[in-house]
């Protein structure tokens, strides 16, 4: 190990065939690496080999660089004159003779070897103690598709994908802004994953990027595979069953997060991108809240809440019901209740146990099964749990109710994160009600809210803005307020000045509707900066009011031939 | 951190399984009594013992098949009854009867025996209340017929009998034959020094026939509501009859609806009858020389629903007519409830006392340690407005005009 390290950090040798052999001994028992060996077309004919992974590259890529380097035309043969008389024959050939959009030089061999493993192809050249690293990633990528995870009736439907390039760019392409910085650094000894750092400046708390970029420096690890592995090393609160960081597939709620004055975590090779710090709330939260009306989007988000409650509470509140309070249950529905128990072996609280577990596992066995046969799996568990357990005196049909609505409760909550720390919680809260009734619901319900006021995500407190109350972030709380009236910006943020200036929007006053809008036409061609737009916009309304008109002198004409034709059947009558 | 989870987890495991589901006891192993019935009967050795019937329901027959096939009897429900010195003996000896534990806290209703009640019920409001498994919404009545027949008689549509007189109460605003007395009302008027108690009274009433032998005539049993019961402290004085309760109604509740009937001015064998549909009562207490005086200002609207006479609602003079007849038949009604708790039984049930101490709590100081005397002495004066709103959908009397083409 020792000694490819000390090969690693070893100066490139002026002799290629040195170096070359060095590379070789590194990379050797690798079938993918190849090898390419040329000569220079200056005077010298410098020997040079080109060394890349094949499957992470674009060979297009390389050969155009294969070609700056062996060809001589009309259009470079100044250029490689000069290689030829320059000393520094690698920096000659960066600055005269390659087309290459990002080539580096490499002093050392470990940037040179780092570079082939990352997909750029590394170039070496006799008589030079420097090489050059040609960028030619590529290969195959999945393209940008639809999130599979969260997914939205109106809004983008572009998703994350693995590359972590085209997951910037999908929220560059969002935040078209000189102060978004998507700041890079490398984490993890083997795998080398590429994380970026992204933030809106001015509108980030400049402390929480340094927290944030602290925690991920401390991170020692050998491989991350997946944006989890950084998730559960920067949590505030290791061993909470709530989840602190916000993961998403979806580019639009990435670049609302930054907006807010959030930081954003992008990790290479998932589409998962994180978001701290997270609230509570944001896991039950969806896009399409924002993007539909606000009257809907309240809705649609209430009955999440309320999902949310659902699937938390009401088998517990069944179990106990049924087995210790009795008399708290309307007299009618006991006797229903009742009726349906009257043959089942089990105690309330392990026919629910039961229930869950075997929801649980149909949820699972549908997610692992390959596709075509997933299916089965929701007929038979419909069939058996739905009919044949009821029918055979196992489960009440209560219960049964009772598990689906918790199961489609929980379906309901956008991040499916947050809804496995749902299902989790779900349990104890199930057993101490079991056990205990009432009283060990309440004191199950206490802990984990005491837990979850307790806990932080990066210095935020996670029930925030309901505890701590904050007057101010109420506004896309319980209510998601119209756009025009969410004037500034969460409280996290560093710049909550003024987000938008907007006033309630309405018609103009009734009279002067014409006027106004000759008004502003006016106005636009006085400006002499703006005389083209201002032109086209006339344009465009001189042709809207041309095709009104059209549509008018239509219908009289309708009107007239209509008027016509009954006359001539009238005089026709007489 | 991860030893204090442990611990945590520890603790909550042996929180669990130590306290071993302490206090469970699943639905089905419950026997919910529906109705509790109460006699008065004597042993072997001449003594007055109290008889405790309970109807529980048998959830697989009262609901019919919800789940997996179940054992039916077709009855929906199990009476059963046990007698001793007291209430709670009486229903602790019920439990050696019944394969379940019997649950207490859904009973409908708790039907008292005439005899009992006049011989005190201050046990019964003692019991029921104390109990924490009972409710306080629990209707409360007598009856003069045998409770524990009246409480496992099936009435009505419904096939517990303690839901049907729970609807006939949830109803009763339209009939207005009993009071909506509730366990928590008999207990305030109990413990009130202003107030007497009064609850509903049910009977048993032979009048429904058989579907498939209706010659055989009115053959099945069936509860109905029947006045008022009177109470003196805590034992039973006297009874107000149905058509009484009415004009009780008008002091204790809040009167929706209601039926009167008038004979017609022309021919006395016709009649109009008038729905109540709003009546509003204000009490003014007043005192003078030693005795209370209350002015009762009653303020009647209906409507015209039933006719024989040639009344059409346009005539404003017949209508008229018609409103003073129903102020004097009002007034004559009252007048002669008020006769009958005053003079016969000497009880303030009709919360007068109440009325008397808002209105002058100095003097109700002075009084209120002789209420029911001075209540015996107070006079009522009755100031009755009648107003008729409408005549329905018609306006014209209905007449037939083939005596006009005559």
């Amino acid at each position: 190990m020792s000694n490819v390290e000390q090969k690693m950090n070893q100066n490139l040798s002026r002799n290629i065939d040195t170096n070359v052999k060095v590379i070789q001994s590194l990379l050797k028992q690798n079938d993918d690496v190849v090898e390419r060996t040329f000569y220079l077309p200056n005077q010298q004919g410098n020997k040079g080999t080109l060394f890349y992974v094949e499957g992470i590259v674009d060979t297009d890529k390389i050969e155009r660089a294969l070609k700056d380097l062996m060809y001589t035309s009309s259009a470079n043969s100044n250029a490689v004159q000069t290689t030829s008389t320059e000393s520094n024959l690698a920096m000659s050939i960066q600055t005269h003779m390659s087309h290459n959009s990002s080539v580096k030089v490499a002093n050392t061999l470990q940037e040179g070897i780092n570079g082939i493993l990352l997909g750029d192809c590394f170039c070496i050249i006799d008589q030079s103690e420097q090489g050059l690293i040609f960028s030619g990633k590529g290969g195959e990528k999945r393209s940008v598709e639809e999130p599979m995870a969260e997914q939205v009736v109106r809004g983008p439907r572009d998703g994350f994908t693995e590359d972590i390039r085209t997951n910037t760019a999908l929220v560059r392409r969002r935040i078209r802004d000189v102060h978004l910085k998507v700041e890079g650094l490398e984490l993890g000894t083997k795998t080398k994953t590429t994380i970026n750092v992204s933030y809106i400046n001015g509108i980030v708390k400049e402390s929480l990027v340094e927290e944030v970029k602290q925690r991920l420096n401390k991170i020692e690890i050998d491989g991350i595979l997946e944006s989890n592995y950084i998730e559960e090393m920067i949590r505030d609160a290791p061993y909470s069953p709530f989840s602190t960081v916000l993961n998403t597939e979806r580019p639009d709620k990435v670049a609302a997060a930054l907006l807010e004055g959030r930081v954003a975590i992008f990790v290479d090779n998932t589409p998962f991108v994180l978001v701290v710090p997270a609230h509570f709330w944001d896991f039950l939260q969806a896009s399409d809240d924002y993007y539909l009306n606000f009257l809907t989007g309240t809705f649609i988000r209430w009955v999440r809440y309320i999902a949310f409650i659902i699937s938390l509470t009401i088998p517990s509140i069944y179990v106990l019901l049924t087995s210790f309070h009795q008399e708290m249950i309307p007299t009618a529905l006991a006797l229903t209740i009742a009726s349906g128990r009257e043959v089942i072996p089990f105690p309330v609280l392990f026919e629910a146990l039961v229930m869950e577990i075997i929801f649980e596992l149909m949820r699972e066995a549908g997610l692992r099964m390959p596709k075509p046969i997933g299916q089965a799996v929701s007929i038979v568990g419909s069939l058996i749990i739905g009919q044949a357990a009821v029918q055979a005196g196992i489960v009440s049909p209560f219960m049964v109710i009772i598990v689906a609505l918790t199961g489609i409760s929980s379906f309901s909550i956008p991040n499916f994160s947050a809804s496995y720390s749902i299902r989790l919680i779900r349990f104890p809260l199930l057993i101490a009600s079991g056990t205990l009734g009432l009283l060990g619901f309440i004191g199950m319900f206490f802990l984990l809210a005491i837990h979850a006021v307790s806990i932080r995500s990066f210095g935020e407190s996670y029930l925030a803005p309901a505890t701590p109350f904050k007057p101010k972030d109420q506004k896309d709380l319980l209510i998601r307020f119209p756009w025009w009236h969410m004037k500034n910006r969460p409280e996290l943020a560093a710049d909550n000045g003024i987000r938008e200036a907007n006033e309630k929007p309405a018609p103009p006053d009734k009279g002067n509707s014409e006027t106004a809008s000759n008004k502003i036409s006016d106005e636009m061609n006085s400006d002499a900066n703006t005389t083209s737009t201002a032109n086209k916009k006339d344009a465009s309304v001189q042709r809207k009011k041309s095709k009104r008109i059209k549509r008018k002198t239509v219908k009289l004409k309708d009107l007239m031939k209509d008027k016509n034709d009954e006359d001539q059947k009238s005089q026709d009558n007489e | 951190m991860i030893r204090k989870l442990y611990k945590l987890v520890i603790l909550m495991a042996i929180m669990f399984i130590l306290t071993s589901c302490v206090g469970k006891r699943e639905i089905d192993d419950l026997a919910m009594v529906m109705g509790v019935g109460l006699d008065l009967v004597e042993n072997k050795n001449g003594e007055e013992e109290v008889k405790v019937t309970a109807q529980i329901a048998r959830p697989a027959d009262a609901r019919g098949q919800t789940g997996a096939p179940s054992g039916q009897t077709g009855e929906p429900i199990w009476s059963i009854s046990a007698t001793d010195k007291s209430i709670f003996g009486a229903i602790r000896k019920l439990e050696n009867l019944s394969s379940r534990r019997i649950f207490w806290a859904h009973s409908y209703v708790i039907v008292i025996n005439e005899d009992l009640a006049k011989n005190g019920i201050k046990d019964i409001i003692d019991f029921f209340i104390r109990n924490p498994e009972l409710r306080m919404r629990t209707w409360v009545t007598v009856t003069p017929d045998d409770a524990s027949e009246l409480v496992s008689s099936l009435t009505g549509l419904e096939v517990i009998p303690g839901q049907s007189i729970e609807g006939l109460f949830k109803y009763s605003d339209i009939t207005r034959a009993a009071p909506r007395s509730q366990m928590i009302d008999l207990h305030a008027a109990y413990l009130s020094d202003a107030t007497q108690p009064y609850v509903a009274r049910l009977k048993l009433e032979t009048n429904e026939l058989s579907n498939q032998t209706p010659e055989q005539g009115e053959m099945y049993k069936n509860v109905t509501h029947a006045g008022t019961g009177v109470f003196k402290d805590d034992k039973l004085v006297g009874t107000l009859s149905a058509k009484e309760t009415r004009s009780l109604l008008l002091f204790v509740e809040n009167i929706k609806s209601g039926v009167s009937i008038i004979p017609c001015a022309e021919n006395e064998e016709d009649v109009t009858t008038f729905e109540l549909v709003h009546e509003e009562l204000k009490v003014i207490p007043d005192y003078k020389e030693g005795t209370p005086e209350f002015t009762l200002k009653v303020k009647t609207t209906g409507k015209l629903v039933e006719t024989d006479c040639a009344i059409g609602f346009d005539d404003d003079q017949k209508i008229k007519e018609l409103e003073s007849n129903i102020e004097e038949k009002f007034k004559k009604d009252i007048n002669k409830v008020l006769d009958k708790i005053q003079q016969e039984y000497g009880v303030d049930i009709l919360e007068a006392g109440n009325s008397f101490n808002n209105k002058l709590p100095s003097k109700w100081k002075e009084m209120r340690v002789n209420w029911d005397d001075h209540f015996q002495d107070a006079t009522f004066h009755v100031d009755i407005t009648a107003e008729i709103k409408s005549g329905a959908l018609l306006i014209e009397p209905t007449e037939s005009n083939k005596r006009a083409d005559e």
